[in-house]
């Protein structure tokens, strides 16, 4: 029985995104497929909304993407961080740190 | 950058987000592979998994930056190619919204020009505009006298400058052809009032205002430019004006004007401030600038006070006071635009239905055209485009057409404007500021894109969430549409005709007004009769019995030239001219507190055989006769007088002293004339007092020298023009020939007003009414091609024609009836706005109502008879294989 993918929390896509890519360029795929690993297969990511969250990235200017060869040898687009990227990705990291003790905290309080 | 990339580098943005999507699909695929699943098994269920291609491309199209402007464009695009697609409906549309918005803009910009723009002088709302009333007289708006207007000038605190003027005209003699003038005289401080300086040279000084100083003009700029050839060494130089030779100071810069008087010389009004007996000689108008942080209510309570204290400044003769001779302002633009604002306003108010009429048809037109597009847009949504972006889709549309419509509407609104305008120059007063400018271009655009945005809207009503499903299921079984659909193409059309009727009987109602008006009694014989002005000015013609030698030799000339049988001479041209309200005692008549005061609205002086050459019955006694000129003072009197002052009493034989100056003798009435109008054809007719121009010169020395000839006449006046202008300039080539026209003309200029407003009303009301009849044959024949299936079930099973034609009739008169009891009863709830420019006719005329009502009803059903003529020819196995 495979894990029921979760709903991703508005807001955590991106993250996931950017963590995703922080270990090395990707293509579309290969982005929803890391996110899968990274997250013990919690989070699925469909082309949906992959896509449009990929595209408005690079538009923030987060991302940058060229075309390249997959492993078997077919026609990719890859997407790798920016410098800018990475400071969001730090930026996304601590906020997550924060919202996460919150929270966390919140559900201890009795 | 990448906003700019996704706006220009379209094509490859696109053909790039495809690959990659495609890529996506390809990599999964292979994957799936991998795990071991058949190459065609693993590309079904990677498609699966992926979802359409097209709604990951949809969704990442939403997201984009620039995308709202981006899919615009696109819908701008696709929407003039789907326009270009069908070149009959844009043209029909844009055509109809043309009309509309042209009508539109016209009126506008007439509104624009007369009422909205501020006069062309600094701060011009400053001015406020100052004249007398006396109540008791019924003169609610009239001149104020010198000795007031020094009075007022001196006291006054609210205002920072006051100047007083009259209008007249002069005879300006310079080149070969003497012209007739229009003058101002005002005081030196007008041109402080109004704030403007000349474009060269100066203005008059209070010292070269004083009575006896040297005479001195100021010129217009299109005067300098016509007479004198824009001279630049003009100014001090003299010209010749009324035979006296006047230095020029200088000249006003264009379009310089006072009370649109249209005046082209400026003179000095030279009055005597020493002089403060002539308190009752009322004749000037005062224009004030109101001092800095003064309102015009300070004015005005400022004003109040100075009527309760007159009295002190003036402790004997006349004075103004707060109730039978007050002082009033206003601002002067209201004084200028006057009664016109009213009548402007229905017309915008008329075509305003006009274009909502245009919008309704219009928008029956998209919705139809949406009805064969629903699968298109179910296509589209099924596709993943959003509903919002189908609805802009429509907006866009109609924004497409109404922004032609504008283009169009915006060339009609031109050309009409200067064609109307050309045709009735005297209909409204600025009309020179009439013009296309910026403010009117903007309210076209404005009004260009609210309609575009209201019947872009209209077929998004009936395309609800449950429209777009449904109609992919109705593609495939078509049965008769949506009852939904057809009730609001029906309700447009309802709503359509309801407007039509509102504007046809407006435009009913004011054609009659203008009818009765044509077919009012002057009182004098219009037909066959021709008259042009005189001006013997003072320094040519100093003696009053040469005055009337002139006019006389004149008379005498011209009824020698064949076609010209009789020739006499008035002071006042009617049916239009100013009131003069002069006191007048009557022997025997002492007014108690309710009786008229003994005052005469018009004093006329006419010259022997006035009456017959006019056609003016004498009812009572006789009219002048040669003797009169060295006979005994005698008048006569209209029937208003003698009803007024000699109710059932014998007028004849009776004494009055008029005021024609010092030393006026009594004159005895010896005839009673028939009312002539002297205050426009819908007043009634004010008290008349005749005098005989051969007499008065002798008795008084009086003689006006400012005296409209006319001629009785057998020959069109073509024909008589040369002997005319000879006979004229035989008796003194300087003398120029003032408006030389039918009594016909004269009679149909005082209605210029009335025919121009009726005549505007009339074309939008034939334009509403053939927009509405193309409305509901729109809707009609829609009705039958809908219901063709049913008809031919219907024919089928034995329907005859008749029934079929009944079908189809049921429906047109059915919705032509609902518009029209609408329509009635909205005219009768505008009825009200529209009473003050009717004459004799009532707002809820029966006879108009009926009249209206008929045409439409006979227009609706002229509308159905081609839509019924295809209904009867419904063949009914064609029509159920149809699908």
């Amino acid at each position: 029985m495979p894990p029921q993918p979760a709903n991703l929390l508005q807001g955590t896509l991106d993250l996931l995104i950017l963590k995703a890519l922080a270990l090395g360029e990707l293509h579309g795929l290969g982005v929803s497929r890391r996110v899968e690993q990274i997250t013990r297969g919690t989070f699925n990511v469909k082309p949906g909304s992959l896509f449009p969250a990929l595209h408005r990235m690079e538009d923030a200017g987060w991302l940058a993407s060229a075309w390249g060869a997959s492993e078997n040898n077919r026609k990719a687009k890859y997407y790798r961080l920016t410098a800018k990227g990475r400071r969001q990705l730090e930026a996304e990291i601590g906020q997550w740190k924060r919202i996460a003790i919150a929270i966390t905290f919140a559900l201890q309080a009795t | 950058m990448s906003f700019l990339r996704n706006l220009f580098a379209k094509g490859a943005v696109e053909r790039d987000l495809d690959q990659e999507v495609r890529s996506y699909v390809d990599l999964l695929t292979e994957e799936k592979i991998k795990a071991g699943m058949s190459p065609d098994d693993a590309r079904r269920a990677a498609r699966l998994e992926a979802g359409s291609v097209e709604h990951i491309k949809e969704q990442v199209r939403d997201v984009r930056k620039g995308s709202l402007l981006d899919s615009g464009l696109q819908d701008f695009r696709y929407g003039i190619r789907l326009l270009r697609r069908s070149p009959g409906f844009t043209m029909l549309a844009v055509l109809t919204i043309g009309l509309g918005i042209g009508a539109n803009s016209a009126i506008f910009s007439v509104i624009n020009g007369v009422v909205r723009k501020p006069l062309a002088y600094p701060d011009a709302d400053r001015l406020m505009f100052i004249t007398s009333q006396f109540p008791t007289l019924n003169f609610s708006k009239f001149w104020i006298s010198p000795p007031e207007y020094f009075d007022f000038s001196e006291h006054t605190r609210a205002f920072s400058h006051v100047a007083a003027y009259t209008t007249g005209a002069m005879n300006l003699s310079e080149g070969d052809r003497p012209e007739r003038v229009n003058t101002a005289y005002v005081t030196a401080s007008m041109f402080d009032v109004l704030g403007v300086r000349p474009q060269r040279g100066s203005v008059f000084t209070a010292d070269q205002d004083q009575p006896g100083a040297p005479p001195v003009v100021v010129l217009s700029h299109e005067i300098w430019q016509r007479a004198f050839g824009g001279d630049p060494s003009i100014v001090g130089k003299a010209v010749q004006t009324n035979g006296l030779s006047r230095t020029v100071l200088g000249v006003m810069p264009p379009g310089f004007d006072l009370h649109d008087s249209k005046s082209q010389l400026w003179v000095p009004l030279g009055l005597n401030p020493a002089n403060r007996q002539n308190r009752g000689s009322h004749y000037i108008y005062l224009v004030g600038r109101l001092s800095a942080g003064m309102s015009a209510a300070q004015a005005n309570a400022e004003m109040q006070g100075m009527l309760r204290q007159w009295r002190e400044w003036v402790p004997q003769g006349h004075a103004p006071n707060d109730s039978t001779h007050r002082v009033q302002m206003a601002p002067l633009r209201d004084e200028v635009v006057g009664n016109v604002r009213k009548a402007l306003w229905v017309l915008q108010g008329a075509v305003a239905l006009v274009l909502l009429i245009a919008c309704a048809n219009v928008a029956n037109l998209l919705l139809a055209r949406a009805e064969s597009r629903h699968k298109e847009f179910a296509v589209r949504t099924a596709l993943g485009a959003g509903r919002t972006r189908i609805l802009r889709q429509f907006m866009t549309e109609g924004t497409v057409i109404s922004l032609l419509g504008a283009a169009l509407g915006l060339a009609l609104a031109f050309w009409g404007l200067k064609a109307l305008l050309a045709a009735n120059p005297e209909s409204v007063p600025r009309a020179s500021e009439i013009t296309l400018d910026p403010v009117v271009l903007a309210f076209t655009i404005g009004v260009a894109l609210l309609t575009g945005l209201v019947f872009g809207l209209a077929p998004l009503l009936h395309m609800g969430e449950q429209a777009v499903s449904l109609s992919i299921k109705e593609g495939g079984v078509r049965a008769t549409s949506g009852a939904g659909r057809n009730r609001m193409r029906r309700g447009l059309v309802v709503a359509e005709i309801a407007l039509a009727v509102m504007l046809v009987i407006g435009a009913g109602l004011l054609i009659k007004t203008f009818r009765n008006l044509t077919s009012v009694d002057a009182g004098f014989d219009a037909e066959n009769r021709v008259t042009f002005g005189l001006v013997l000015p003072q320094a040519s013609y100093p003696d009053s019995q040469r005055v009337v030698q002139v006019i006389t030799d004149l008379s005498r000339r011209l009824e020698a030239v064949p076609g010209i049988e009789r020739v006499s001479a008035m002071q006042g041209l009617p049916p239009m001219r100013p009131v003069n309200a002069n006191d007048t005692n009557f022997e025997g008549y002492a007014p108690g507190p309710g009786d008229p005061p003994a005052n005469v609205d018009y004093y006329q002086t006419v010259s022997l055989g006035y009456f017959d050459t006019m056609g003016i019955d004498i009812i009572a006694g006789r009219g002048f006769e040669a003797g009169d000129a060295i006979g005994g003072p005698v008048v006569v009197i209209n029937e208003a007088l003698a009803k007024r002052f000699y109710k059932d009493k014998d007028p004849l034989g009776r004494r009055l002293n008029p005021f024609l100056g010092p030393n006026t003798p009594m004159f005895t009435i010896v005839g009673v004339a028939r009312d002539v109008k002297q205050g426009g054809l819908e007043a009634p007719a004010g008290t008349e007092l005749y005098f005989n121009f051969e007499q008065t010169a002798r008795l008084v020395g009086f003689a006006p020298r400012q005296m409209n000839l006319v001629l009785e006449v057998s020959r069109p006046l073509s024909s008589l023009m040369p002997a005319i202008r000879q006979a004229v300039s035989a008796i003194d080539p300087g003398l120029p020939i003032v408006q030389l026209r039918t009594m016909e003309d004269v009679v149909g200029a005082s209605l210029a007003r009335q025919r121009f407003l009726s005549l505007l009303l009339a074309i939008f009301a034939v334009v509403a009414l053939l927009l509405a009849a193309i409305g509901t044959y729109g809707v009609l024949s829609y009705m039958v091609s809908e219901r063709q299936r049913e008809i031919g079930i219907r024919m089928a099973l034995g329907a005859g024609n008749g029934r079929v034609v009944g079908l189809v009739l049921r429906q047109g008169i059915g919705i032509a009836g609902v518009g029209i009891v609408l329509g009635v009863a909205g005219a009768l709830a505008l009825s009200r706005i529209t009473q003050s420019l009717l004459f004799g006719v009532d707002p809820a005329d029966p006879a108009t109502f009926a009249v209206v009502v008929a045409v439409i009803a006979l227009v609706a059903t002229a509308a159905c008879l081609i839509p019924m003529r295809r209904a009867t020819r419904v063949d009914p196995l064609t029509a159920i294989r149809a699908d």
